[in-house]
């Protein structure tokens, strides 16, 4: 009788953890970048270069990891909460779109300041038109300093 | 000599005024938007992307987008984590793009403020496989920029994109696509 219930017990336990777990994948959002390392930290230009000179070599190297980017500010597109980092005599560069929680900074940022982005590389966008530049792409971007 | 520093002159510049009349007829933006949704018998399945590369030819009508597959957005990470390794494949394919053409480009007045009506035909590149597509779109002329919407449909099958028999009761087969950009006169 109490082999039974500790069995019957176990298994209850077992449907109900597997349940919660299972909820908890289900409902879990993506995860804001404020307080997750960055797996490298790379220089803007130092970054593009890489990329243009192999981009399969880099995608490997960067896909799917958290950067921290340093580079000059080149641009602030404050309405596509976009801040472009890289060099102004270059047309490539890095892009960095904010995450919606950290809107607010946009504006408040000046071309040419040297500042450190953190976010989650996407890839390179290679421009075949030679009238744009080819960029490095970010998402869910945070300012780390 | 001087005949030859003349020509020289002259050529240099005729190819500058070819070179500013060829950059004014092109329009681009690199943070355009893309939407697309799947209506599912459980819930919606949502994602969004906000740097969409777009360049527009308006004396020939040529359109271009391309677009990071990794770029796009959910809120829920287990969809976009599905998205990206079982769906799309995006280490494998990072980018999609659309090559094509406005159909009735010359119905279309880029000097004008007005809002027209395109007709858009190309090929899609997603997954790896390319297909053609058409579309309506909207562009409207506003104080020098371009605002270009367009809603169309594709179907996940046409891309090889397998859906796993566990989920094809919240998936359907049908992708909506939305897009919106704002596109700027490409200054050189």
């Amino acid at each position: 009788m109490n082999k039974k219930r500790i069995i019957i017990g176990g298994i209850l336990l077992v449907i109900v953890l597997v349940a919660v777990y299972g909820w908890y994948q289900y409902t879990r959002t993506v995860q804001g970048l404020t307080n997750v390392r960055a797996d490298f930290s790379v220089n803007a230009t130092e970054l593009i270069n890489e990329f243009v000179s192999s981009e399969d070599a880099a995608n490997k190297k960067y896909l799917n990891k958290i950067l921290a980017v340093k580079g000059m500010v080149k641009n602030v597109e404050a309405a596509q909460y976009t801040i472009v980092l890289g060099d102004t005599s270059d047309m490539s560069s890095v892009r960095c779109v904010l995450d919606s929680s950290a809107n607010t900074t946009a504006g408040a940022l000046q071309k040419g300041a040297l500042i450190t982005i953190k976010g989650a590389i996407t890839g390179f966008n290679k421009d075949e038109t030679g009238l744009l530049g080819s960029d490095v792409q970010l998402n869910r971007c945070v300012i780390s300093n | 000599m001087s005949f030859l520093i003349k020509k020289g002159i002259i050529s240099c510049c005729f190819v500058l005024m070819m070179a500013s009349l060829m950059a004014q007829d092109k329009y681009f933006t690199k943070s355009g938007s893309i939407q697309f949704s799947s209506k599912g018998v459980i819930e919606t399945i949502e994602a969004s992307h906000r740097s969409v590369t777009c360049v527009l030819d308006s004396k020939t009508g040529d359109i271009q987008f391309a677009v990071l597959m990794k770029g796009f957005e959910f809120r829920k990470a287990m969809m976009q984590e599905h998205f990206n390794e079982n769906y799309v494949e995006s280490d494998k394919y990072p980018k999609s793009e659309f090559r094509g053409q406005i159909v009735n480009n010359s119905e279309i007045d880029y000097t004008k403020d007005g809002s027209y009506t395109a007709h858009i035909k190309g090929k899609l590149t997603l997954h790896g496989q390319t297909k053609d597509v058409e579309a309506d779109g909207k562009i409207t002329v506003k104080g020098g920029k371009l605002l270009a919407a367009s809603k169309f449909k594709i179907l996940m099958s046409d891309y090889d994109i397998d859906i796993p028999g566990s989920v094809t009761q919240n998936m359907s087969d049908t992708i909506n696509i939305s897009v919106n950009c704002t596109l700027e006169l490409l200054q050189q």
